[in-house]
C-alpha cells in the first residue's frame, strides 16, 4: 500500500434530523491540532438529506474543505447507505486519519467502513496524539472495563480510523471569520442499497434509568433529614442528568425506592460521577461506589469515613451546599448556552 | 471440689424449667415465625424475679448470682434461644454496667426499674465501621453546658426500640483513641434518638435487632457513666460478664436440641428398629451430649469465678467459644439424625440451628475469643 496518497485528518459529522451532533464539533476541535502536528489539511464528510445548509457552521469550526453527501436515502441514519457514502468520500479522498464519535451511529458505522477499506479502527478512544517519530496516530482508550489503558497504532493500513468518546475532546470556538471549500460528492447510492426498511422512529421521553447503568448518580443518606430532602437531590440530579439513589438508611426510611439502593445488599454502581449527599459511608454502602470515577462527599461530619474515598469533600449542610451547587450550575449553563 | 449443684441452685434450676416449659416453649415456634419480640413473656419473668436475677435486692434485684443467671438464661434458651437473648442483653448488658459503674444516684434512678422488669435494658457499642475493631468509634459526645450531645449511629443492637435504657459508648476525645470513649445512659423517647427498621435475621428471629440513630441528641451530665474516657474499658468489662451470657444461651440451645434429638431417635423407627439402635445414632448422641456437657462445665465455672470476684475474663471467653461452637455443631447433628423431618419447620431442631450461629459471632466472635485467651496465655 503506497501510504503518501493519504494525507490529512477528515472527521465524520453526525447530524440528526438535521442537527449536528456536539461530539463532531468536538473531533474538529482534536482534528485541527492533529492536522497542524501533521501539516496537513482538516476534512470533514457530512452524510445527510437537506443538510447541505450546515456545511458553514463545520467550516466556522475549523473545517478547511467540507463533503457532503446530501442524498433522499440518507434521510435516517441506515448503516448501508451511509457506509457506502462515507467510504466512497474516503476512497475518493484519501486521509490519513478518519475520526467519528463513539456514539450508537459512529460505533455502527466505523467498524462497516473499516472493514470495507480493509483497515484498522480503534474504539471509543479517549486520547489521540501523533508520535513524533514515526507520525503513527496514537490512539488511546481504556479497556477491560476501564482498568487499563491500551494505546494502540495501525502502521500498515490507511486511513487510521478511531470513534472517540463523547465529552473528551474540545470543542473549537466558532469563529465566522474562517473560510473553507464546500464540496458536493455524488455517492452513487441507489434504492437497492435500502436494504432495511425503516418502519418508524420513535422518540422516547427518557424515563428513569437503571443506576447500574447511570453515568451521574446523585446519592442521598440519612444526613438529607427527611422525606422532604429527597427534592433538593433530585434538583441537582436534574441539572446534571443524573439519577438520584441512595444508602440503605434512606431506602428503608421509605424516602428513596428500593431499586435505587447503592451497597452490597443493594446495587454496585460505577458511574463516573458519585454525588454522595449526608452518606456516613458505611463499609456496606462505599463497597457498593467506591469504584466510581469520581466521587463528591457532601457531609457535615469531617471525620465521616466517605471522606477516605472522595476526590472532592465538602463539609457542611448537604442542602445549603446542594442548592448553592444547583444555583451556580444555572449561572454557569445561562453563560454558556 | 464441688461439681454439685446446691440447693438453691436445684431448686431455682426445677422452677426455671417448669418456667421454661410452660411458658416460653409453647411461644417458641411463633416467635421464629412471624419475628415477633416475645413481649408477653417479659412480665411473667419479671414476677419471677428473672429480670434482676443477679442483682441486690436493694436495687430491686432477686438477690441471686451469676451462676444462677447463667442458668436462667440456659433453660429459657433450651426452649426459645430468642426469649434467652431478651434475658441476656437486658441484665448482662443493659443492667449490668449501670450494677458495676453506676453513682448510687444512677443505681437508683435506672438500675432498680430494670431489675424489677419494669424496664427493659439494652446496649449501644457496635457501629458499621467498629465491629470487632469496637475502638474505632465514630458516635460522638460533645459536652454543651450541663449536657452531652450525642451524634452518630449503632448498628444490631439487641432489644432495640422495646428498651427503655441504653447504654450508649460515644467519643468525647476521639485524640485519645479508645481512651477517648465515654459511656451514657440513654432514655429511649428523648429528642433525636430514633431507631431504623428491624433486622432480618437467620435465627433469633423474634429479638428485636436495629439500628440505633442518634441526631443531636442531649443527654444531661449526670447521665456519663464512671468517667470521661471510660467508655471502653466499661464496654469491655461488661462483655466479659456479657459472654457468661451468650455460652449459657448457646448451652440452652445445645441441650434443647440433644433432648429433642433424644426423643425422636427413640421414637423413629427404621429397618424395624428405633434408629437409636443403630451405632451411628448411639455415637453421635455420645458426641453430643459430652459437647453439652463441657459446654457446662466451663460456663458454669465462669460464672461461678464472677461469683467469688475472681478473674473471669479468660474463662468466659473460653465458655463463650466452646459452648457456640458446641451449639452450632450439636444443633447440626441433631437435624441429622432428624432426616428429611429436621429439615422441615415442623420440627424444632431447624430453628436451633439457625439459632446456634449467631451465639459464634455477637458479643465477640469467636476469633475474638480466641484473641482473648490466647493474650491471657501469652502475656
Amino acid at each position: 500500500m503506497n501510504h503518501s496518497n493519504y494525507k490529512g485528518v477528515m472527521v465524520y459529522i453526525e447530524q440528526r434530523q438535521g442537527e449536528i451532533q456536539k461530539v463532531s464539533l468536538e473531533l474538529l476541535g482534536k482534528g485541527l491540532d492533529l492536522a497542524k502536528e501533521l501539516d496537513e489539511k482538516l476534512t470533514c464528510v457530512l452524510l445527510g438529506s437537506h443538510i447541505t445548509h450546515l456545511s458553514e457552521e463545520l467550516v466556522y469550526h475549523g473545517a478547511e474543505e467540507v463533503y457532503v453527501v446530501d442524498d433522499p436515502s440518507l434521510s435516517h441514519y441506515m448503516t448501508e447507505p451511509y457506509t457506502k457514502a462515507l467510504s466512497a468520500v474516503i476512497n475518493e479522498h484519501k486521509p490519513d486519519i478518519v475520526l467519528m464519535g463513539a456514539t450508537a451511529i459512529g460505533r455502527d458505522l466505523g467498524p462497516r467502513v473499516s472493514a470495507r477499506l480493509h483497515t484498522g479502527l480503534t474504539a471509543d478512544c479517549t486520547s489521540l496524539e501523533i508520535d513524533p517519530e514515526t507520525k503513527n496516530l496514537l490512539m488511546t482508550r481504556p479497556a477491560f472495563g476501564g482498568n487499563i489503558m491500551a494505546t494502540i497504532i495501525c502502521p500498515d493500513h490507511k486511513p487510521q480510523m478511531s470513534t472517540v468518546r463523547p465529552g473528551v475532546m474540545k470543542k473549537p470556538v466558532r469563529n465566522t471569520s474562517l473560510s473553507g471549500s464546500i464540496r458536493t460528492v455524488e455517492a452513487d447510492l441507489s434504492p437497492k442499497d435500502m436494504n432495511v426498511e425503516l418502519l418508524e422512529v420513535v422518540k422516547v421521553e427518557k424515563k428513569r434509568i437503571n443506576i447500574e447503568e447511570a453515568t451521574t448518580l446523585i446519592s442521598a443518606g440519612r444526613g438529607i433529614g427527611s422525606k422532604d430532602g429527597v427534592v433538593t437531590i433530585e434538583s441537582l440530579a436534574s441539572e446534571l442528568k443524573g439519577e438520584v439513589s441512595g444508602s440503605r438508611a434512606v431506602i428503608d426510611l421509605g424516602w428513596v425506592d428500593k431499586d435505587r439502593q447503592v451497597g452490597q445488599t443493594g446495587k454496585t454502581v460505577r458511574p463516573n460521577l458519585y454525588v454522595a449527599c449526608g452518606i456516613s459511608g458505611a463499609i456496606q454502602h462505599v463497597a457498593g461506589m467506591e469504584e466510581s470515577e469520581f466521587i463528591l462527599a457532601i457531609n457535615k461530619n469531617p471525620d465521616a469515613p466517605i471522606f477516605e474515598v472522595a476526590d472532592l469533600g465538602i463539609v457542611g449542610d448537604v442542602h445549603k451546599v446542594v442548592n448553592a451547587v444547583v444555583t451556580e450550575l444555572k449561572a454557569y449553563k445561562a453563560k454558556n448556552i | 471440689m464441688e461439681f454439685g449443684l446446691s440447693k438453691e441452685h436445684q431448686m431455682l434450676r426445677d422452677m426455671l424449667r417448669q418456667f421454661s416449659n410452660s411458658e416460653v416453649q409453647p411461644l417458641a415456634k411463633e416467635v421464629d415465625e412471624l419475628e415477633r419480640f416475645p413481649i408477653e413473656t417479659l412480665p411473667k419473668m419479671a414476677e419471677i424475679g428473672l429480670m434482676g436475677i443477679p442483682f441486690p435486692k436493694m436495687y430491686g434485684g432477686a438477690g441471686g448470682d451469676n451462676l444462677g443467671y447463667a442458668m436462667a438464661v440456659e433453660e429459657l434458651s433450651r426452649s426459645c434461644a430468642t426469649t434467652g437473648v431478651v434475658l441476656s442483653a437486658h441484665v448482662s448488658l443493659g443492667a449490668s454496667p449501670i450494677y458495676e459503674f453506676g453513682t448510687e444516684q444512677q443505681k437508683q434512678k435506672y438500675l432498680v426499674p430494670l431489675a424489677k422488669g419494669q424496664q427493659l435494658g439494652a446496649f449501644g457499642l457496635t457501629e458499621a465501621n467498629a465491629g470487632t475493631d469496637a475502638s474505632a468509634q465514630q458516635t460522638t459526645a460533645v459536652l454543651d453546658g450541663d449536657h452531652y450531645v450525642i451524634n452518630g449511629s449503632k448498628i444490631f443492637i439487641t432489644n432495640a426500640e422495646y428498651a427503655d435504657t441504653y447504654i450508649v459508648m460515644a467519643m468525647t476525645d476521639k485524640t485519645k483513641g479508645t481512651r477517648g470513649i465515654s459511656a451514657f445512659i440513654v432514655e429511649k423517647g428523648t429528642p433525636g434518638f430514633t431507631f431504623g427498621p428491624k433486622e432480618k435475621k437467620l435465627g433469633i428471629r423474634g429479638s428485636a435487632t436495629s439500628e440505633l440513630i442518634f441526631e443531636n441528641v442531649r443527654v444531661p451530665k449526670e447521665n456519663l457513666l464512671a468517667k470521661e474516657g471510660h467508655g471502653f474499658k466499661i464496654a469491655m468489662k461488661t462483655l466479659d460478664g456479657g459472654r457468661i451470657g451468650i455460652a449459657s444461651q448457646a448451652l440452652g440451645i445445645a441441650q434443647g436440641a440433644l433432648d429433642a434429638t433424644l426423643s425422636y431417635t427413640k421414637e423413629r423407627k427404621q429397618f424395624n428398629r428405633p434408629i437409636s439402635a443403630f451405632q451411628n445414632t448411639q455415637f453421635m448422641l455420645a458426641d453430643m451430649a459430652t459437647q453439652v456437657e463441657t459446654s457446662r462445665l466451663l460456663v458454669y465455672r465462669a460464672a461461678w469465678l464472677k461469683d467469688m470476684g475472681l478473674p473471669y475474663a479468660k474463662e468466659a471467653a473460653m465458655a463463650k467459644l466452646f459452648a457456640s461452637e458446641a451449639a452450632m455443631s450439636v444443633t447440626t447433628k441433631a437435624v441429622q439424625l432428624h432426616g428429611g423431618y429436621g429439615y422441615t419447620r415442623e420440627y424444632d431442631v431447624e430453628r436451633m440451628m439457625r439459632d446456634a450461629k449467631i451465639t459464634e459471632i455477637y458479643e465477640g466472635t469467636s476469633e475474638v475469643q480466641r484473641m482473648v485467651i490466647s493474650a491471657a496465655y501469652l502475656k
